[in-house]
């Protein structure tokens, strides 16, 4: 897959020799990567491998020890403080605990990523009722989030993190507390939103959920890449490709974090 | 911040306290009755300088004449003083007027003053001083400038009721200072606390914020909101106390008199920057580490 990717492909994530360390030990150790405008990518590992990390640092509520981490126009490096809730406006991000805002109803939930953006009420009604269409909860939108199931309440954190059309969502085992056909709902989601232009960065430890759906996949071990390929991809790899080359990503054009 | 935002934080705002609108209610009582004790202090303060003010309007030197002065003589002790910077007006009053008015003075006892054979009032002046010159230790100088004149017999200007006067109410004005210190010093640790409680009850929310891109003003303006809205009330309910104890003390001190509504509205405005300062006390910590 490496050797495919030229120049022509927008990426949407670079990473540049990064390691961090947490007092002297490596999390994660000289990992290299790039994830292209509108690519889906399986972040897999045992538990301590390092994944959670690596996601932290590209919504960089961490930085790193050494290396670089370019998110769009955003570089690690060159970060200030007060510039990372601009980098968050366009990253969704998604966990395993739902952090969801159970003193909200649904539609607060969602609209709360709008409000912190300055959206008119009216803009926010539109865009949280098509997001909470999309995961399938608008009917369940003045509902308060402890009243619903898991799934439900993963799907509304998803629209949450969607609702202002991120460049990339970033889902940290999405589905580690959901049944086995709840997780297929969750997963055929993420496809869904991808379809839709959105890059997907999905960490999990289950390798049999990922053989199953067959995609790019990175290994992660110890704090570092072992792997990055295609696994059981069932569709057409130049078809793919060719999509992940025509998208224009969020971002707009200009911005390759690949060609830096 | 556009007005979307502003007008969401105010609701955010109001939506934590009356969240903990126990905690909010007390912490607004206590700093109202800390205030109010502030304000009565500050009202007595207030009325002790009006009446020194309406004091020094009537601040003037009497100035008493030798007796048996020729005219001439006379005339050199008024222009002497007339000619002084400070003087603003200078009134001769003769010995029979003095005499005239001491008569009036006395009323129908003034018979008394039959029995005396001479006038033994002196003549004298009545010398008004310029409004920049009414301080105790300006009189003093000048009464003693004016006495060292050829026919000046003594100066009088009422040194020991200035005096007095003037000392009180610098002892008030100290314990207007040290009140106000205390006052103002717990009504910021009662709102940094009250801030603060609503912080940690938010913490998750912030996190969540943060998460979807609010930036550190977002999360911080509610609570400064918080802290100025209850410095505000509190400073309000105090005034409301205060007017109150000032109807029943009106009939015992004839004369005193409520804030000017300019000075009661620079208390207000005071109080509300005062809760803005106890949320940034609160919200300090939080800034360091966010902002760093
Ligand atoms: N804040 C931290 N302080 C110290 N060590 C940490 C911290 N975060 C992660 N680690 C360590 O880094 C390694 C990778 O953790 P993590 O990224 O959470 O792995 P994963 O998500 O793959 O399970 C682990 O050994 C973990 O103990
Ligand atoms: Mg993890």
């Amino acid at each position: 897959m490496t050797a495919e990717r030229g120049e022509e492909i927008r990426n949407i994530i670079g990473i540049y020799h990064l390691s961090k360390r947490y007092n002297e030990k490596f999390a994660l150790d000289d990992i290299n990567l790039h994830v292209a405008n509108g690519e889906f990518v399986f972040l897999v590992g045992p538990s301590g491998a390092g994944k959670s990390t690596l996601l932290k640092l590209i919504y960089m509520d961490d930085f790193p020890t050494e290396g670089q981490v370019i998110v769009g126009p955003f570089v690690s490096t060159q970060m200030k403080r007060s510039k990372v809730s601009l980098l968050r406006r366009k990253i969704g991000v998604v966990f395993q605990s739902f952090r969801l805002l159970y003193d909200r109803d649904v539609f607060e939930n969602v609209a709360i990523a709008m409000r912190v953006t300055g959206e008119s009420s009216y803009e926010i009604k539109k865009k949280v009722a098509q997001v909470l269409t999309q995961v399938g909860l608008y009917h369940k939108r003045n509902e308060m989030p402890s009243t619903l199931s898991g799934g439900e309440q993963q799907r509304i954190a998803i629209a949450r993190a969607v609702v202002n059309s991120p460049a990339v969502l970033l889902a940290d085992e999405p589905t580690g507390n959901l049944d086995p056909e709840v997780t297929e709902e969750i997963l055929k989601l993420l496809f869904h939103i991808n379809a839709g232009g959105t890059a997907v960065l999905m960490a999990t430890h289950d390798l049999a959920l990922v053989k199953q759906f067959g995609q790019r996949i990175l290994f992660l071990r110890d704090g570092r890449l072992q792997e990055d390929k295609i696994l059981g991809y069932k569709g057409d790899l130049s078809q793919r490709l060719e999509r992940i080359q025509k998208d224009p990503g969020r971002f707009g054009p200009g911005w390759n974090p690949g060609t830096k | 911040m556009n007005w979307n935002q502003a007008t969401y934080l105010m609701r955010e705002a109001f939506r934590t306290m009356n969240r903990q609108r126990a905690v909010t209610i007390v912490s607004v009582a206590i700093m109202s009755l800390s205030l109010l004790i502030l304000a009565v202090f500050l009202m007595i303060t207030d009325n002790m300088m009006l009446l020194m003010d309406r004091s020094k309007d009537e601040m003037k030197l009497y100035v008493y004449l030798d007796d048996g002065l020729t005219n001439e003589q006379m005339n050199a002790a008024y222009n002497g003083i007339i000619r002084m910077e400070a003087v603003d007006e200078l009134v001769f009053i003769s010995k029979d007027e003095a005499f005239a008015e001491f008569r009036a003075q006395l009323g129908e006892e003034s018979e008394l003053l039959e029995a005396l054979e001479t006038n033994p009032l002196p003549a004298s002046f009545r010398v008004s001083v310029k409004d920049v010159y009414k301080e105790t230790a300006t009189l003093e100088t000048l009464a003693s400038t004016i006495g060292r004149l050829d026919g000046v017999a003594e100066v009088n200007y009422g040194k020991e009721f200035i005096e007095r006067f003037s000392s009180i109410t610098h002892a008030v004005l100290y314990v207007d200072m040290v009140v106000g210190l205390i006052v103002i010093l717990s009504s910021l640790f009662i709102i940094a606390n009250t801030v603060h409680l609503a912080v940690v009850s938010r913490k998750e929310t912030i996190e969540i914020l943060k998460l979807v891109g609010a930036t550190n003003r977002f999360i911080t303006t509610p609570f400064f909101i918080e802290g100025a809205f209850q410095g505000g009330i509190a400073a309000l309910i105090s005034l409301a106390a205060l007017s109150a104890i000032f109807g029943a003390g009106r009939n015992a001190v004839p004369g005193l008199v409520f804030f000017s509504p300019d000075k009661a509205v620079i208390f207000v405005l005071v109080c509300i920057a005062m809760g803005a300062l106890g949320s940034l006390a609160a919200l300090r910590r939080y800034l360091r580490i966010e902002i760093g």
